[in-house]
Parts: C-alpha cells; structure tokens; sequence
C-alpha cells in the first residue's frame, strides 16, 4: 500500500463508509501520484483563467455605454446598439470582405506550403542542409511587422526597389506594389507566408516525426518513389494534424493579422487592406468606445466558435477526423 | 483530504479576487503627510524629449530634491513616441478609470476623457502656480484646455511653431543654371530640370524634382499633410481648415482644392516627385533626401540643420547645399509656406488624483518645475555634470563629454525638458548651437534655419487643434479618396471630384464641417 504524502492511506479511505469520500480520495491520490503533471497545468490554466475567463465578465459592455467612471456594472445598457453601429458602418461590408479575403487567402497560401515545406525538410537527407533550411525558414517569424515593413519598402519601393529595378532593367514600368490596390493584397499573404511559414510547419514536422518508419521502408522495398510515399504514407498520416489545424485557424478566421495591416496599409489602398481590427483600432481604441471595440471582439468570437463547431462537425461526417 | 480541497479553494478564490486588486488598493496618498518622511505619491506619465533615448536612470538626483523639498515620491512613466500609442495607452488607463496622477494627453483625448468624467476641472490651479503660468500658459494656452467653459489641463508651449520650410538644393540649382523657384510654373520648371537633367552630373537617372511623404492628422493638416503644404499655398488650401470668410470651414470644398489636386497628380504622372512618397515613413523620407534622392523638400529646422541629422548628408555631398526659400507663388496669387496652429502640450490631473486630495501637491510640483532649481535641472541636468554656463549664461557641453546632456548618457537626465521649456531664447541657443560640418568644413545652424523657416510667408491657422474631428469613416473617405485620385486608381475630372463631394457630405463630411464652422464662428476665429 502506497502512502501519500501527508500520511493517509488507502487504508483510512476503506474505514470511512461513504463512496463518494473514497472517490476523493482516489482522486486526490491520482493527483499527488501526477502532481508534476498537474504543476505543469498549472501555470497555464491561471493563465486561462485569469486573462481569458475573467474577462468574459467585461464582455458586458458590448451590451452597454460604457463609462469609466461608472465601471462595468453600473454602466447603462443599451441592447444591441453597439452591434448595429457597427453593422450600420458605412464600411461594414467592405471591413469583413477585406478580412475574409485575407484570412481564407492565408489559409489557402499558407497552410499548403506550410505542409510542403515540412515534408521536405522531412524527406531531406542531408542533415546539415535540412537544418540550414528550417533555421532560415523560421527566422522570419522572429522579425515584427516593423522590420518587415522596412524589408518589404526595400524590396518593392517604386523608386529604388530591387524588384522594380529589375523592372526597369528589362524596360518594364515601375509599380508601386505597397500603395497599388491590385498588388498590395498579394503583398499582404506573400509576405505573411513568407514570414510564418517556417513556424506553421513545426507542427506538421512534429506530426511526421510520428509516423512508423517501418512503413517507409516497406514502401521502398516495394519499389514505391518519393512521391508515391508522401501521398500513400505521409499525407494520410499527418491528415488529422491538418484538419485540427484547419479546425483551429477557421476560429479566427476574422483575424486577418492586424499588426501586418497596420504596418503596410496607406490611405490609398484602404479599399483592399482597411479590415475588422484596423477599423475598430481607429473606431474603437483611438475614439474611447470600447463598448463598441468589445461589441465587434464579441461578434468575431461568436462567429468564429460557430465556424469551429460547424467544421468539426463537417469534419467528424466526411473524414471521422475531428477535434473533440 | 479537507486541507487538500480548502487549499484548491484559497487558490480559486484567489485566482478570481485578483483583478480587483490589479488597479492598486487604496491610495495611501490621500493621508501621507506630504513631508520627506511621508511623502505624497505622484504618478505621472510623460512624453520623453528623446523617444531615441532611455528612461531617466532610478539613481536621477531628481527624485531625491522633490523628496526632501517637496514631500513627493515621483513615479515616472514614459508615454510610447508614437502619438496614436500614446492615446491608446492613456484611453485604455482611462478605460479601467485608472488614469495616472498627471499625464501627458492629446486634445481630442483629452476631450474623451473629460466626456467620461475622468479628468479634473483645473481653472482654479493658475494662482497656485504663479512663476509658471507667467511663463507657459497665457489665456490662448487656456483656451486650448477649456471644454465647456472649464479648464481641463494644463497646455505647455510645445513644438516650436512655423519651424518647418521649403528647401531646395542651391547647388543644383547652380549646376544647371537654374534660379529658386518663385511661382508655380518656376517650380514645375526646376522640378523636371532636378529630375531629367542629372542634377548631380552622376551620369545616372536618379534623381527626382521633389520629395515627400504622407504626413497629416484630423486637426491641422489633413490629406495628404504638410508636406505638400508649400505647394497647397500656392493654391490657398494649406491646412484642414480655412479661417478666412466667406470660405470658412474645411478648405476641400473649395474649388481651389481641385485645382491643387491636378497639379500635384501632373507632378505624379510626370515622375517629378519622388515616386516613393506614398510609401515614404518619415525615416525614409530623412534617408532619402540625405542620399540625394530630391532637390526639393518641405523640412523642419532641426531635423534638416542639427548636427546630428546634417552630418550624413554632410558626408554624402560636402559640396551639397540646401537653401531655404519662401514660398512659391499660385496662378490665383496665393502663397503660403504652410499652416500653423500652436502646438500645445497637455498635462492633464485625473480625477482620482484630485479626490485623493493630491491637487495642490501636483500644483507644487509643477511650480517648482518651473522655478530656476527645477527649470535647469529638469532642462540640463546638474551643473558641472551635465551642463556647464558659457559666458552668457547659455547651459553648454562644455568638456563634459558623455555625460554633458548632449551626451548619450546625459541625455537621458532630460527626459522631461518638454515639461519645463518654453522656447526661451536660453533654451533655443542652447538646443541649437552653431557648429562646423566635419567633411565640408561649412558653418550650421539649426537656430538660424529656424528664424529663416519663421520669416517666411505663413497661413494663421490658431484653433484648429480644437475643432471637430471626424469619424473614422469619414477619415478614412476622405484620406482614401484623395490617394485613389492621386495614384490614379479613381480618375481626377471635375465630375469625379464632385460626386467624391457628394459622397463625402453624405456619409457626415457636412456634418463635420458645419460644427466646425459654427465652432469657428461662435469662438470668433473667422477672418473677414
């Protein structure tokens, strides 16, 4: 019989006769048993509870006219009024087209050469070359927009960028990529996999790292090339990865990744680039209505959970593959 | 097993007690005598002098003298540079009503939070603070505060005004046998003269007439900024607002403004302004211009002429020169470096600062702020280790080396000079020295370029940091409409422009306008 740490036994659980105090104690055994599992939790779950389950009581405001001075509870309600100014936005459609358009293009972008470049870093046979590559590939993700933006401007200026002065050198007319309304959304997702696509594939690596390296083996004993085995082994393999992946990148779908927006967007191209988060950022934080900032945070929230549990469900009927 | 469960339970009810006691307990301030024993607490956030610099080191003699002088234990915060992150900043301390004591804010800030019943009422606080309202806030200075007919922080003398001017390059103007420009046509003339005739005789096809970048705000400059001001003169539509009657109110809706508009899209489409200024940062622009990219530029006095900021150009091209000039004349007659309003600094008091009864404590501080012990030593540092006196009296670097404020690390000592400078001819001669160029040998002066900026032709624009701001989606009309027509995305002809009218007073551009002519007139501010 194994003793806990304070000295109770199971022993003492046999003598007390309800079975509900013997399931608290099995209970508490198990947790001392884990506890190193349980204070590895533990951090994250005050994370979760204090930055993410608090807060959901501020989430009233979305509801009222929040003043400051009266704090969340003694604010005045106001219905759906915060709601419908936004949905009344003279940009409302355009604001979630622009977010929609970025979000769906990054997945579309993204997600494939996320999976790509996992796989050949996989299948790389030289190891001082497959790390070369995954360092480089990850770098860009530890650069901020700030520095990309400065990147991108040296790249793509009108007047002395190095891709307009091959432009010029062939005859060709410069196009001003960041303030052009046709350029600037491929601007926007190339440069957004260009920058993340590295760290998005750390998952998948980590997913084909799984798999049974028998099977590879047996596929080249019978002959099957390189592609035969990515698509007969490794793609089936890593599927449910990718479509928890997806799962999860369809909750933020209106999400489009303000810190990028923000940094590249101009007046000029605001038809293609204002998005949800911009428009609050300028409507909501630099105008003091946070019951409306807190309105369209909810009404993004909302819809992403509804997509997330529209997918899973899509997900579980078509592939039995689903998140929970 | 019961230990084990009220342990979970203490942590629980920990865990979601938390957030009320994030904004702090109760100030102890309220009762603190306000001696060196038991000194009064003042937060306060403000706006650094050198947003390059770091944070007045914790070692600052600074606190120790307000501590023993003045019974105040003085927390600092630094505001981020930025001017749209310091609103967020404040706006959200304002959010959860945990504003600092006193802190730095913009006007339309400021108004937000006097709406949501945040700041203190400070109209009676000017006979309290006798030395420094003589120096900084005269009744133009109260007016910028004043919301409904109270006084709602106190506004400092900020940016120097009217400090910014049209500079083009003398020496490629003599290069090509060229005169500065003086109107419109002229400048157009040596604009496409900088760009297609190699002004720099480098043999290579680098060069463009004129460079800027987009620079503007709701208040005072408006799309696409100030720095196609010298140009927008020309046409009469510098600055947001015009003040003159009967055209009173937003100057887009003159006619004028389309005319301005043509030309600057024929400078486009010609390749005679630098292609690059819609993209431009400021940093770019300063980059660009040191690297010889333009010939003409619409630049302040230091950024172009302090030592710091002349040296690399100084370097590149130790035969280049820049002339200021005044500004160029339009086809109607009209001319105007820019516009000018006066660009106040705010230091606002929460309201839970004056409940706590710390009023007349910030009231001190700020008094002695402003007295010779505060003014030198918040402006310079110590004398003898951050500034020596020359025979004028003029705080200089003297032998002080890294440690003289001009030092990078004495620098930081006067992180809050914006607190105590009023633009004296002390601080001006101080802050802008005359020197020699290390390359060329030349003799520069930030201060001289300053009085040259100052002399020139500009536009009264006073008031118009209190008028009305738009919403974001009219801003957002406004500015896009303007950069389609520019970048050619939407076609610049009068049919165009007025259905952009159209549309602009549809979605509340009139409305904007006519509260802010209705301000205009009710505070007197129209010219006849």
């Amino acid at each position: 019989m194994r003793k806990g740490k304070n000295g109770s036994s199971d022993a003492a659980v046999r003598l007390s006769d309800g079975t509900g105090e013997r399931r608290h104690g099995r209970l508490y055994r198990e947790v001392v048993r884990h506890r190193s599992v349980y204070l590895l939790v533990l951090l994250p779950l005050i994370y979760y509870i204090i930055f993410k389950y608090i807060p959901i009581w501020n989430a009233q405001i979305a509801f009222k006219n929040f003043r400051a001075v009266a704090g969340v509870s003694g604010s005045p309600w106001v219905g759906f009024d915060n709601f419908m100014e936004f949905f009344n936005s003279f940009y409302f459609w355009s604001l979630l087209r622009n977010t929609v358009m970025y979000s769906v293009g990054k997945l579309l972008i993204s997600l494939p050469l996320s999976i790509i470049l996992a796989i050949a870093i996989y299948e790389c046979t030289r190891p001082v070359l497959r790390k070369v590559v995954q360092t480089l590939a990850y770098l860009p993700h530890f650069l901020s927009w700030v520095i990309m933006y400065g990147i991108l401007l040296t790249l793509l200026a009108p007047g002395d960028g190095v891709f307009n002065d091959i432009v010029k050198m062939f005859g060709g007319t410069p196009v001003d990529f960041l303030s052009n309304t046709s350029t600037f959304p491929w601007v926007v997702l190339i440069s957004d996999a260009w920058k993340e696509m590295g760290w998005s594939a750390i998952i998948f690596i980590a997913a084909l790292m799984g798999i049974d390296v028998s099977l590879f083996e047996a596929a080249m004993v019978e002959g099957a090339n390189s592609w035969q085995r990515v698509k007969y082994i490794t793609l089936p393999a890593i599927a449910p990865v990718i479509v928890t992946v997806l799962i999860l990148k369809l909750g933020t779908i209106l999400d489009a990744g303000f810190n990028q927006i923000f940094m590249l967007y101009s007046p000029q191209v605001y038809g293609v680039a204002d998005i949800i988060d911009t428009w609050v950022y300028r409507q909501g934080l630099l105008d003091f209505k946070f019951s409306l900032a807190t309105a369209v945070g909810l009404f993004k929230g909302v819809f992403g959970m509804i997509l997330v549990l529209f997918a899973n469900w899509i997900s579980r009927k078509v592939t039995d593959s689903s998140l929970f | 097993m019961k230990k084990y469960q009220r342990a979970i339970a203490l942590l629980m009810i920990a865990l979601v007690a938390l957030p009320v006691f994030a904004g702090g307990g109760k100030e102890a301030a309220a009762t603190a005598a306000g001696t060196p024993d038991d000194p009064v607490t003042i937060d306060l956030w403000f706006g650094a002098s050198m947003t390059e610099a770091g944070m007045i080191p914790e070692d600052w003699v600074g606190y120790d003298i307000i501590r023993n002088e003045l019974g105040i234990d003085l927390k600092l915060t630094m505001l981020p540079s930025s001017e749209s992150d310091q609103d967020v900043k404040v706006q959200a301390a304002g959010a959860g009503n945990a504003l600092p004591d006193l802190f730095q804010v913009r006007r339309p800030v400021l108004v937000n939070l006097v709406n949501q019943g945040l700041v203190a009422d400070v109209t009676d606080c000017f006979d309290k603070m006798p030395v420094r309202t003589a120096q900084q806030y005269d009744e133009a200075s109260k007016q910028n505060t004043t919301i409904d007919g109270r006084i709602y922080g106190f506004a400092s003398p900020g940016m120097i005004v009217r400090n910014e001017g049209l500079l083009v390059r003398k020496d490629w103007l003599d290069n090509l046998g060229l005169e500065v420009p003086t109107t419109t046509e002229e400048f157009l003339e040596v604009a496409r003269a900088f760009t297609f005739d190699d002004p720099d005789g480098n043999g290579i096809d680098d060069t463009y007439g004129y460079g800027a970048f987009v620079e503007t705000d709701a208040n005072l400059k408006g799309y696409p900024g100030s720095r196609l001001w010298p140009i927008m003169g020309a046409f009469g539509v510098e600055g947001l607002w015009c003040f003159d009657a009967p055209n009173q109110g937003l100057n887009i809706y003159k006619p004028e403004f389309y005319d301005f508009m043509v030309f600057l899209k024929e400078m486009c489409d010609e390749g005679i302004i630098d292609p690059n200024w819609l993209s431009y940062k400021k940093d770019d622009f300063r980059a660009a211009w040191k690297q010889g990219r333009f010939g003409m530029m619409y630049e302040q006095n230091a950024a172009y002429a302090a030592e710091a900021n002349y040296a690399p150009f100084d370097k590149n091209f130790p035969d280049g020169e820049w002339q200021i000039i005044d500004a160029i004349t339009g086809p109607e007659g009209h001319a105007a470096i820019g516009a000018y309003d006066m660009n106040y600094r705010i230091y606002a008091v929460s309201q839970k600062a004056v409940d706590a009864g710390k009023l007349d404590k910030i009231c001190e501080l700020l008094e002695w702020m402003s007295g010779d012990e505060g003014y030198y030593l918040l402006g310079w540092g110590q004398e003898g280790v951050n500034y020596v006196l020359d025979e004028n009296g003029i705080p200089v670097a003297g032998d002080l080396g890294d440690n003289a404020f001009t030092g990078s690390k004495g620098q930081v000592y006067t992180q809050l000079r914006n607190m105590v400078f009023y633009n004296s001819d002390v601080e001006l001669t101080s802050r802008y020295p005359t020197y020699t160029c290390a390359v060329s040998g030349k003799e520069m002066s930030a201060l001289k370029a300053l009085r040259e900026m100052q002399g020139m032709k500009w536009t009264n624009a006073i008031g118009s940091s209190t008028l009305p701001t738009p919403s974001a989606d009219v801003q957002r009309f406004y500015d896009q409409s303007l950069a389609e027509f520019l970048s050619g995305a939407k076609e610049l002809t009068p049919e165009n422009w007025a259905a952009f009218i159209d549309q602009f007073n549809k979605i509340g551009g009139k409305v904007w306008n006519d509260e802010g002519v209705a301000q205009l007139e009710a505070e007197g501010l129209v010219r006849q």
